[in-house]
């Protein structure tokens, strides 16, 4: 579904990613790990348009889409759901999940949608009218992914959607995260937290240095010994695992 | 000077009621303090207010929509104001009207004017951004971040369109006799029509704005793209077409000021520049960045303006709004409404 080749990117001239090179398969689950500043964010920036690709290139569905504007490459099905924290805080949750939507062009694939979202989080339901700034951590990062889905996208790509959260509300994400590759969609997800995010996954790929480091099946890469090397860099003592 | 004082949101509001106080307090004892001439006053207050209020909704729109305050806004309302002029005296003086309309041709050619001041100036500005504006803000790697370079092509491009209307229009003052009635009488007040003109339709075009942004989907990605460009991109809002939407409705606002503007005095060159910086002030005053602040904002700035310039002093008209951006600075410095809703955690 995804494939990205030798991509090299970075911010204005800091070169970030060195060749990296990853493949999502349709309907998979597939984590990305890595501690700070190792360019796990970089390479979905890079995916969803934010940022330009300097080098390589990012194919999705057959069709190359490096360095499309981003709201094509929305409209092709491949969204970026950010941190709970990037919502619109002034707008009420329904307001939104209506911009999620906003590349639909009809009025009742918006209301499907909703309803869609609202399946998988009925706490969105109880809260429509209120301003998102007024969310839980929980209810924010809810309000991401289903604002990333409002648009029918074939695949979507979560940043850290763990991040400050407490382990039960993480637990609950990942399980509809689960149900949401159950509904026929592909799911990259970046993640700081290893463990929860390599049981979620089917495959699991490690950037280091802007280059895929280890790749392999979940399973396998549980009990790695080089994940946890690459991960902690050698004596460090940040990643959650 | 004070230690441990600070100016709580309950301080700056108690020192604003104040200040209002003894500002009220001063005003009731000039000896031209009657209830005729303070209605008057109400009246021309708001008037002047509603057209302050919609210069600084276009100048806190582009604030949000680009990050960038646009010093060439009043001259878009001067623009706006020659094209009104143009377009009416076109139709009155070429009779094209009046053959239709005997009874009413001045204010079906003034709505004329209205029209396509509102329409041409917003064309203008999205040329005026994609063109000239577009190129740098793409400097900073995306759709924002210019930093002073574009402030100082604010200035420059008002320089040049200052220009470009003396070669079109020269330098003399144009009188704009539209022909909207005789004055009428609200409330013991004699208004000429012109006035009435600028409180209707500015209110009118206010409340459409207020539905626009609120209730329709390209209001919505408007709010989106004022607040983040980065998420917006991420839903799949096309940013730099609505970079180019908020550029046009805002000169389209300051254009169809100028048209409203220019009845009651004249149509000259030189008008977007003052018109500019009371409607920066009351856009401070309002909260800078905050559209709801910025009509509250003109209001404001209109009444106080108006109740000096009759019961203190007329020769400092033009003095008060900055003696109010200044009070309001020191003491309520986010304005009125300048609290941008905040996350929590």
């Amino acid at each position: 579904m995804l494939k990205i080749k030798d991509l090299v990117s970075g911010y204005g001239s800091v070169q970030i990613l060195n060749g990296a090179n990853m493949k999502v398969d349709n309907q998979s689950i597939v984590a990305l790990l890595g501690g700070n500043g190792t360019g796990k964010s970089t390479i979905l920036k890079a995916c969803s348009g934010i940022i330009r690709t300097w080098k390589g290139s990012i194919n999705f569905n057959g069709e190359d889409i490096q360095n499309l504007a981003p709201h094509k490459i929305v409209e092709k099905g491949l969204v970026q759901v950010t941190q709970g924290k990037d919502v619109f805080p002034a707008m009420t949750v329904l307001e939104n999940l209506r911009l999620g939507g906003f590349v639909l062009k009809s009025n009742k694939e918006l209301k499907d949608n909703i309803e869609k979202v609202f399946n998988y989080f009925p706490k969105l339901n109880e809260r429509k009218s209120q301003l998102a700034a007024t969310l839980s951590g929980g209810e924010l990062q809810m309000l991401c992914i289903g604002r990333g889905l409002m648009s029918n996208p074939k695949m979507i790509m979560l940043d850290e959607p763990s991040a400050a959260l407490a382990p039960q509300i993480v637990l609950d994400i990942f399980k509809n995260i689960n149900k949401i590759r159950q509904d026929g969609l592909t799911v990259l997800v970046v993640e700081q937290n290893v463990r929860m995010a390599l049981l979620l996954a089917d495959y699991g790929y490690v950037i280091k240095d802007g280059v895929i480091n280890v790749e392999g099946d979940s399973k396998k890469l549980m009990y790695d010994e080089s994940v946890k090397d690459s991960y902690l860099g050698g004596g460090g003592t940040t990643a959650n695992v | 000077m004070f230690k441990g004082f600070k100016l709580t949101r309950k301080v700056e509001n108690s020192l604003m009621l104040l200040f209002t106080l003894i500002f009220l307090g001063y005003i009731s004892l000039s000896p031209d303090m009657n209830l005729e001439s303070l209605k008057g006053v109400l009246i021309i207050g708001v008037t002047v207010g509603i057209i302050y209020g919609l210069v600084a909704v276009g100048i806190s729109l582009i604030y949000t929509g680009l990050d960038v305050v646009n010093f060439s806004h009043g001259e878009f309302f001067m623009l706006g104001a020659f094209t009104g002029l143009t377009v009416y005296n076109f139709l009155i003086d070429g009779e094209l009207i009046y053959a239709i309309f005997p009874e009413a041709y001045g204010w079906v050619g003034y709505v004329i004017g209205l029209f396509f001041a509102f329409v041409v100036m917003g064309l203008f500005g999205v040329l005026i951004e994609r063109v000239f504006l577009r190129p740098l803000t793409k400097k900073g790697g995306g759709y924002t971040v210019a930093g002073m370079g574009i402030i100082i092509c604010g200035f420059g491009l008002s320089v040049v369109l200052l220009n470009l209307a003396y070669i079109i229009w020269n330098p003399t003052a144009h009188p704009f006799r539209a022909e909207l009635g005789l004055p009428i009488n609200i409330g013991g007040v004699t208004l000429p029509m012109t006035y009435l003109w600028m409180m209707v339709t500015g209110f009118v075009v206010a409340t459409a704005l207020y539905f626009f942004l609120s209730k329709t989907k390209m209001g919505l990605g408007v709010r989106a793209v004022a607040h983040s460009k980065v998420i917006s991109n991420l839903v799949g809002i096309n940013v730099p077409l609505y970079i180019s939407i908020i550029f046009g409705i805002a000169c389209a606002l300051a254009g169809l000021a100028g048209t409203l503007v220019g009845p009651t005095y004249q149509v000259v060159v030189y008008m977007g520049y003052i018109i500019l910086l009371k409607a920066f002030a009351s856009a401070v005053v309002g909260g800078f960045g905050s559209l709801p602040g910025a009509i509250v904002g003109g209001f404001t700035v209109g009444l106080f303006e108006t109740s000096c310039a009759f019961f203190i002093s007329g020769s400092h008209k033009d003095a008060y709004a900055f003696l109010l951006m200044i009070v309001v600075l020191l003491i309520k410095p986010t304005g009125f409404f300048g609290v941008q809703v905040k996350m929590k955690a």
